[in-house]
């Protein structure tokens, strides 16, 4: 074993020198020995990999480029937020709807609020004379198709139901809008309100009275104090 | 967890903070590590994680928040052992691991855990490793026994490693706030890349409490008050005009309250002592930090005082202001409370996890233990002893590139003729 006389003190390693004073150490090592820890590896910086160092590149340069037309040829109208929100969404869908490890009812959960929120701002962006279209039929038809979705998968995996269950909950009560807006006649075409409204609480019936405990659970986990 | 009451459960009232305050360089995790006499086989290691898990869903959990606080929920995805890294106590990433709040390592002849701090103290992952190593020796056909000093996977969880002893033992009418000043700070070049380096020091368990005996302490008080010497004669002494020197150093040492207490928890039941001594003289002795540890130590042990310190911080936590402040704002108000006050009120944590006993047929198969706890941006420089058989174990683990703490604290006992064994993951080669 290799001693350091410096500091008096016995050491197994295959270094050359003491950590405790950096003397040379004394002495040989009978048998070859394995080093307890492991080597430091120095962790080298992450880079950005070459495609998505591209696509952001021409986002930023499309974003600048629309902003500056519109400025530049300013006629009242502000027509560039459409594309910048299309591109900031195409951002989101890669990263929260490809690249991101959350679980599957999150991601779907999160992209249909911020469609909803795309589509409502370019419903009441634009043409004057000719909106609504987003609320009166977009939204409960796009809502009613994630209530569906996320069920389906809470049906068909099973196992993981308790992840999933939240975001199920959070896409019915924001089902339950709609129908609201239509009774404060903001939304003027009934029937997708009604479908999207009778999907979630069937949907949301059938949990009470088949899962009681989970909603309760669910409702008591998120909101404690 | 199927046939518990509840799939989750709220974080006890110590390990709230950390969730919200760890980072790369803050991780709040800790090690306990196990040296066997063999090679340890990866896959046998995994079955026996798996199985022990059944057995302790307290730490099948993963971290979620809600509106007001974060919260322990059931975790569905598998646990999976990882190979050990250079990495000593790093953050743990919880992505990469599943969700799950704390490591099974391995590597040649080593088992270890890494916990985060949240969720479990030292006293909790002990539990946890012996059950672990015992299942391991079990699948690998040795004939061990548990010998009712060992949880084993066929026993049934109990509720009572799930409670929150802090809440119990509070008490309104004791829970005194006692303002504190900040602490001396250990200086030095702090390592890139957040790395750690750690150098233990092993010392016979007889000889070292002979010494301590013989001025009439324990090997933690002793202990303690050596370091606070070696700080003073390494980094105070001869400098005392500095301002930054006329700060008082303080030692944490976490005190296990299952000793004082009675309990079952698995999760966080600890509180500390703390020594504080303004070290602004040229010539403090050893001598006279005994007397000051001593008197301390017992000032901090006292019954009173360790529920005033425990209530101190439940009734922080049950303000009705804070209680019911939206998560997302708590978070950066304990982020910045903690970074301008809370990070800065110890010199450096001191962990003595005292005597680990193993029922007699596991023995042979374990070579020593080793106990290392995170270094940080202020703690520069922590300790964590531990003990197995006649083996004191004594880790240092540093943020910053110098030794001479380490190497002055070591240079006392070999002065005394003891023998010292030193290990080291040499974190200066490679950087």
């Amino acid at each position: 074993m290799k001693r350091c006389d410096k500091c008096n003190i016995t050491i197994i390693t295959n270094h050359k020198y003491c950590p405790l004073c950096h003397q040379v150490l004394q002495g040989e090592n009978d048998e070859p020995i394995k080093e307890i820890y492991p080597d430091t590896i120095s962790v080298t910086r992450m880079i950005l990999p070459t495609t998505k160092k591209v696509i952001m590149y021409l986002t930023i340069i499309s974003i600048l480029f629309l902003a500056i037309i519109n400025w530049a040829g300013f006629n009242g109208s502000y027509w560039s937020l459409i594309p910048i929100s299309g591109i900031i969404y195409f951002w989101f869908l890669v990263r929260v709807g490809i690249f991101s490890k959350r679980n599957i009812a999150f991601r779907l959960a999160t992209l249909t609020v911020l469609m909803i929120g795309l589509l409502i701002f370019i419903d009441f962006d634009t043409v004057p004379d000719n909106n609504g279209w987003s609320l009166n039929y977009l939204m409960p038809l796009l809502l009613m198709s994630a209530n569906l979705a996320i069920s389906v998968i809470i049906w068909a995996k099973r196992l993981n139901y308790r992840d999933y269950f939240f975001y199920l909950l959070v896409i019915i009560v924001f089902s339950l809008v709609p129908i609201i807006l239509a009774f404060v006649n903001i939304v003027t075409i009934l029937w997708p309100s009604i479908c999207a409204f009778l999907v979630a609480i069937s949907i949301l019936l059938f949990i009470i009275f088949f899962f009681p405990k989970l909603i309760t659970e669910e409702i008591q986990k998120r909101f404690h104090a | 967890m199927s046939n518990k009451l509840t799939s989750w459960f709220k974080l006890d009232n110590s390990g709230k903070i950390f969730p919200e305050i760890s980072n790369q360089r803050e991780t709040n995790t800790f090690r306990i590590q196990i040296a066997l006499t063999e090679e340890v086989d990866p896959e046998i290691l995994q079955m026996a994680s798996l199985g022990i898990l059944e057995r302790f869903p307290m730490f099948k959990v993963r971290l979620k928040h809600g509106l007001f606080w974060s919260y322990l929920d059931y975790n569905t995805k598998p646990f999976q052992i990882t190979k050990m890294t250079h990495e000593v106590c790093s953050a743990i990433n919880f992505r990469e691991n599943n969700c799950y709040l704390f490591k099974v390592l391995y590597r040649n002849n080593l088992i270890a855990i890494e916990m985060f701090h949240a969720l479990a103290d030292g006293s909790g992952v002990i539990t946890l490793l012996k059950s672990l190593v015992y299942e391991y020796l079990k699948l690998k056909g040795y004939s061990v026994m548990p010998d009712n000093m060992i949880k084993t996977k066929f026993e049934k969880s109990i509720q009572e490693e799930y409670e929150d002893a802090n809440e119990k033992y509070y008490n309104k009418k004791n829970r005194r706030h006692i303002p504190e000043k900040k602490a001396y700070r250990i200086k030095g070049t702090l390592l890139p890349n957040n790395n750690t380096g750690l150098i233990s020091g092993t010392i016979n368990t007889q000889k070292i409490l002979e010494i301590s005996r013989s001025e009439n302490l324990t090997i933690t008080e002793y202990i303690t008050a050596l370091m606070m010497y070696t700080i003073y004669t390494t980094q105070i002494r001869y400098r005392t005009h500095l301002k930054s020197n006329k700060v008082p150093v303080k030692i944490f040492v976490p005190v296990n309250l299952r000793k004082h207490f009675p309990s079952e928890t698995l999760r966080n039941f600890s509180y500390f002592l703390k020594t504080n001594m303004v070290m602004s003289r040229d010539d403090i002795t050893l001598e006279e930090l005994f007397n000051l540890v001593k008197n301390q130590f017992s000032e901090g042990i006292k019954k009173e005082e360790l529920i005033r310190k425990m209530s101190e911080n439940v009734a922080f936590e049950k303000k009705i202001i804070f209680r019911f402040m939206p998560y997302f704002i708590k978070r950066y108000a304990l982020k910045i409370g903690y970074n301008m006050l809370g990070m800065k009120l110890n010199t450096m944590s001191l962990t003595n996890i005292g005597k680990v006993e193993f029922p007699k047929s596991i023995e042979p198969y374990i070579h020593d233990i080793t106990f290392a706890v995170y270094s940080g941006k202020f703690n520069t420089v922590n300790c964590g002893i531990i003990s197995y058989k006649d083996k004191l174990k004594i880790t240092f683990t540093r943020s910053i590139l110098e030794t001479n703490i380490e190497k002055e604290f070591f240079r006392h006992f070999t002065d005394k003729g003891l023998d010292v064994l030193i290990e080291s993951n040499y974190v200066e080669e490679f950087i």
